[in-house]
């Protein structure tokens, strides 16, 4: 009971170690369930395929997908596909975000530049990469370059709406108490734009990562011979069913790790920031 | 040189567009705060209590007469006034040590490590922060968040603080408790203090004397004097003065709350 003492000093508040305990509990609970769920999906995928109620018969069975990414790891450096796409992914939207933060910065300070910039973001940012890769091909032509143009491209409109609209969502009291300080402009932007701005940032590059990830096929599909867009269209191309599945399952895969990473990074970058607990 | 009066607020006049209509909120105020008094400033609900502070704070202008700090006109914020929200405004991302010491950590400042280190630690104790300072404002109740924030506001050495309504968010015993705590602070520190509030008996607890404003738009109704003889304690409340000044001031504003002026 806190209600029992009376000095000011004394008014509750929750405490920090108990709350992370809670937290770390809750997270490892989180992962169970996600597990579970991906039993369901898998149990029912074996169902499908030895029924054979939907695809004609040519849902090939979870094992003999297994089997499938076992052999290509094993023997058509599968290894190496993973690699290639993953560095591909990373830059794409390393590059990506790194020109959309200050380019979110601006749009969200400036109302004018936003007046005149935000029409265009949202023209470009709804165009499917797949539509450009006849211009990219045209201008850049069919190598590493033209590819990962594909992903930046993806990543950095992803990404920048995320950063300008959590950027201008600055509560003006902060700069306005920083002012009050005595905080020149740069000293806003530096102490308090910019530290508020973290969790967009974080925010902006788990979209990035998830768009990057669906334009990855895309990317690769001009005329790359490895990664795992590439294992998918040859996969196709043979109609080697089961591969196409080791293809999308990899793909999945990275994306769910990639994000569960950041997450982890973000928990622990901002942990001033107040979440909701549901 | 040293100014008599700290603040004044000379003929001010300030209105807002709304759609087609102007709205005049301030209509010639005038009042001053002398050197070292506190000062509150009642009135009716949307009279334009804040919009006094925005001015004197530096963070809107006035569009008639002017608005003296210290002999010079404001002309935008500074650090030599300290400002304390109502919303507290302390920053989430930083511990509350840190929120303590940002405006000594900020270039306007120019202070060694050392008599930072000094002044911060100084508030952390005479706010009973002691424990917390290592904390994130999110792991603090609204009466710490509020005293981290009054800690940051002094830290400074402002010659002028304004608050505005800074207690309003909280309980009512919370509330009582921050008062006594301000009011301790300021018999030690001696700070001009322009605090705005809409609890009369808030008002009359911590002032040297109280600004009564009209209705919109809005005017001086009467400045009011506190004689109760400092330091004040709890049950200064009861005393028959408290009451006396309190059933005057809360029939002023009854009335102003009822009484609409027209533009002249």
């Amino acid at each position: 009971m806190t209600s029992a003492t009376s000095s000011t000093s004394t008014e509750t508040a929750p405490k920090g170690g108990r709350l992370n305990g809670g937290a770390t509990r809750a997270a490892v609970g989180k992962v169970g369930y996600g597990l579970f769920g991906a039993l369901l999906v898998v149990v029912l995928w074996f169902l499908i395929a030895v029924t054979g109620v939907v695809g004609n018969g040519l849902v090939p069975r979870p094992d003999e997908v297994a089997v499938a990414m076992w052999q290509r790891f094993a023997h058509s450096g599968l290894l190496f596909d993973l690699r290639v796409s993953v560095t591909r992914v990373l830059i794409g939207v390393a590059v990506g975000c790194l020109i959309a933060l200050p380019v979110g910065f601006l749009l969200a300070w400036y109302p004018r530049i936003r007046a005149v910039f935000e029409p265009l973001v949202n023209f470009f940012r709804a165009l499917p990469p797949i539509a450009l890769i006849p211009l990219v091909i045209v201008y850049f032509g069919i190598g590493e370059l033209a590819r990962i143009s594909i992903l930046v491209y993806a990543s950095f409109f992803a990404a920048v709406v995320v950063l300008y609209e959590g950027i201008s969502s600055l509560d003006p009291i902060y700069v306005r108490a920083a002012r009050a300080l005595g905080a020149t402009s740069w000293e806003v932007f530096s102490r308090c734009v910019a530290p508020a701005s973290v969790p967009h940032l974080f925010t902006a590059l788990r979209v990035a990562l998830g768009v990057s990830w669906a334009t990855l096929v895309a990317a690769e599909l001009i005329a790359a011979s490895r990664g795992l867009g590439a294992v998918i269209q040859t996969a196709g191309n043979f109609f080697q069913i089961p591969d196409i599945y080791v293809g999308i399952i990899l793909i999945g895969c990275c994306a769910l790790v990639m994000d569960y990473l950041l997450k982890v990074i973000q928990a622990r970058a901002t942990k001033w920031q107040e979440r909701t607990q549901r | 040189m040293t100014h008599e009066n700290v603040i004044v607020f000379d003929d001010v006049v300030r209105q807002f567009k709304r759609g087609r209509d102007t709205l005049r909120v301030l209509d010639g105020c005038r009042f001053s705060i002398p050197r070292g008094e506190f000062v509150s400033v009642i009135g009716p609900s949307g009279c334009g209590k804040s919009t006094l502070l925005n001015l004197a704070a530096g963070f809107d202008q006035a569009d008639r007469g002017r608005v003296l700090i210290e002999g010079e006109t404001v002309r935008g914020p500074d650090a030599r006034r300290g400002v304390v929200f109502q919303q507290y405004a302390i920053f989430p991302w930083l511990t509350v040590r840190q929120n303590i010491a940002f405006g000594l950590t900020l270039r306007a400042s120019r202070r060694s490590k050392e008599s930072r280190e000094k002044v911060t630690e100084q508030y952390i104790d005479l706010m009973g922060l002691r424990g917390f300072e290592d904390s994130y404002p999110k792991e603090l109740s609204g009466g710490m968040r509020q005293r981290v924030a009054i800690a940051r506001a002094y830290a400074t050495d402002p010659h002028v603080l304004l608050m505005d309504e800074p207690f309003a968010a909280l309980d009512a015993q919370t509330r009582e408790q921050m008062q006594e705590l301000l009011h301790e602070i300021q018999l030690r520190e001696r700070r001009s203090v322009m605090f705005i509030t809409h609890s009369v008996e808030e008002a009359i607890f911590l002032s040297h004397r109280v600004v009564v404003l009209t209705n919109r738009p809005t005017r001086v109704r009467e400045i009011v004097e506190i004689p109760i003889p400092m330091p004040r304690q709890a049950d200064t409340r009861l005393t028959s003065e408290f009451v006396e000044l309190r059933r005057h001031l809360e029939h002023l504003l009854r009335e102003e709350a009822t009484n609409t002026r027209r533009v002249a």
